[in-house]
């Protein structure tokens, strides 16, 4: 800075700078509170499951392994075949049903009659655990909600 | 507060501590209101856009690498949203006509600057600011009232060093161009 601008910045010096309102900071500051209140929602974008998806991948492949092996597998093997609630009601099914589509049905039914309880334990133990995850997550991000 | 408290206090924010930010908005709101009414002119559209300013600068903060000044960041974002509002309202700067006053003529007019009274030195000097166009009263902001060096308005208008230093030179001479006839005026007016 030479003389010339030295001057000239003390005359600047002297001059009042112009002041907003008096509640500006109050104003800005309720904006940014209701800016970070919806800043903070994005969390759910780093949305970390309780069950990876690596788990429920080796669930669903023990699953269907599990019920290809009994597919496969000879029927007699299955203690459930002629009882339970599948051949209960595919028995009664196909009493209303016509000869073709009762031959589809029994078919379809017969399939389902050979899994074993055990398949349909570990089907509903998979969606108890899906719930639990559901929610487990929800608790986790925005406990307020719960 | 200095440029460390300015760390500081972003480092608290950005740790989530939003109250923190409340600081540095105390800090710069004249300065950033003051541009912003250079600028556009009137104080409810300024008051608004300075606002609009600091919740830009929060939502932002991530981004502040700390490579310049806060105050130079801030006022950067300030300027850039002062010349799109102009651009949307399709307003141009005014221009600035060749002052023919020498570096003597500048020394005198000092001289006799400061031999008026207190109150209308500040009234005059107003006065002759406002009748800058927009940018270089800005820019004389800037440099001259903030302290700001040429490389950070650079930074903040981002015209070139040698054009700044050109628009400030032109700028000064101007002002005391205008203070001489507002002050020879006032003689008149007293005779």
């Amino acid at each position: 800075m030479n003389k010339l601008d030295k001057q000239f910045e003390q005359m600047m010096k002297g001059i009042r700078i112009d002041s907003p309102s008096s509640d500006f900071t109050l104003k800005v500051m309720s904006r940014i509170q209701a800016e970070a209140a919806v800043q903070k929602r994005p969390i759910l974008a780093d949305y970390q499951p309780v069950i990876s998806k690596k788990t429920w991948i080796i669930m669903l492949v023990v699953f269907v392994l599990l019920l290809i092996y009994i597919t496969v597998s000879s029927p007699e093997a299955a203690p459930a075949t002629n009882s339970g609630l599948w051949s209960t009601l595919s028995g009664k099914l196909s009493a209303l049903q016509t000869p073709e589509v009762s031959k589809i049905w029994k078919a379809g039914t017969g399939l389902l009659t050979s899994i074993p309880p055990v398949a349909f334990l570990i089907l509903t133990a998979s969606l108890a655990l899906w719930t639990l995850d559901s929610f487990l997550t929800r608790f986790k991000h925005n406990p307020s909600e719960i | 507060m200095k440029q460390a408290d300015d760390i500081y206090y972003i480092e608290a924010v950005r740790n989530g501590n939003v109250a923190a930010f409340s600081h540095l908005v105390e800090k710069y709101q004249k300065l950033v209101y003051t541009l912003a009414l250079k600028l556009l002119k009137r104080p409810e559209d300024a008051e608004e856009l300075a606002q609009d300013t600091f919740v830009k600068a929060f939502q932002k903060l991530s981004t502040y690498e700390g490579k310049s000044k806060f105050s130079t960041w801030l006022y950067r974002i300030t300027y850039n949203a002062c010349i799109s509002e102009l651009r949307k309202r399709r307003i141009d700067f005014k221009s600035l006509e060749d002052q023919r006053f020498t570096d003597q003529d500048e020394m005198k007019m000092y001289d006799y600057y400061t031999e008026t009274k207190k109150e209308d030195q500040e009234k005059y000097l107003n006065l002759a600011l406002e009748k800058l166009p927009e940018d270089d009263q800005v820019l004389v902001t800037l440099y001259y009232y903030e302290n700001q060096s040429m490389d950070d308005i650079s930074v903040i208008t981002d015209l070139t060093v040698s054009n700044i230093k050109v628009k400030i030179h032109r700028a000064r001479k101007k002002m005391y161009g205008l203070l001489h006839e507002m002050l020879n005026e006032e003689i008149y007016s007293l005779l």
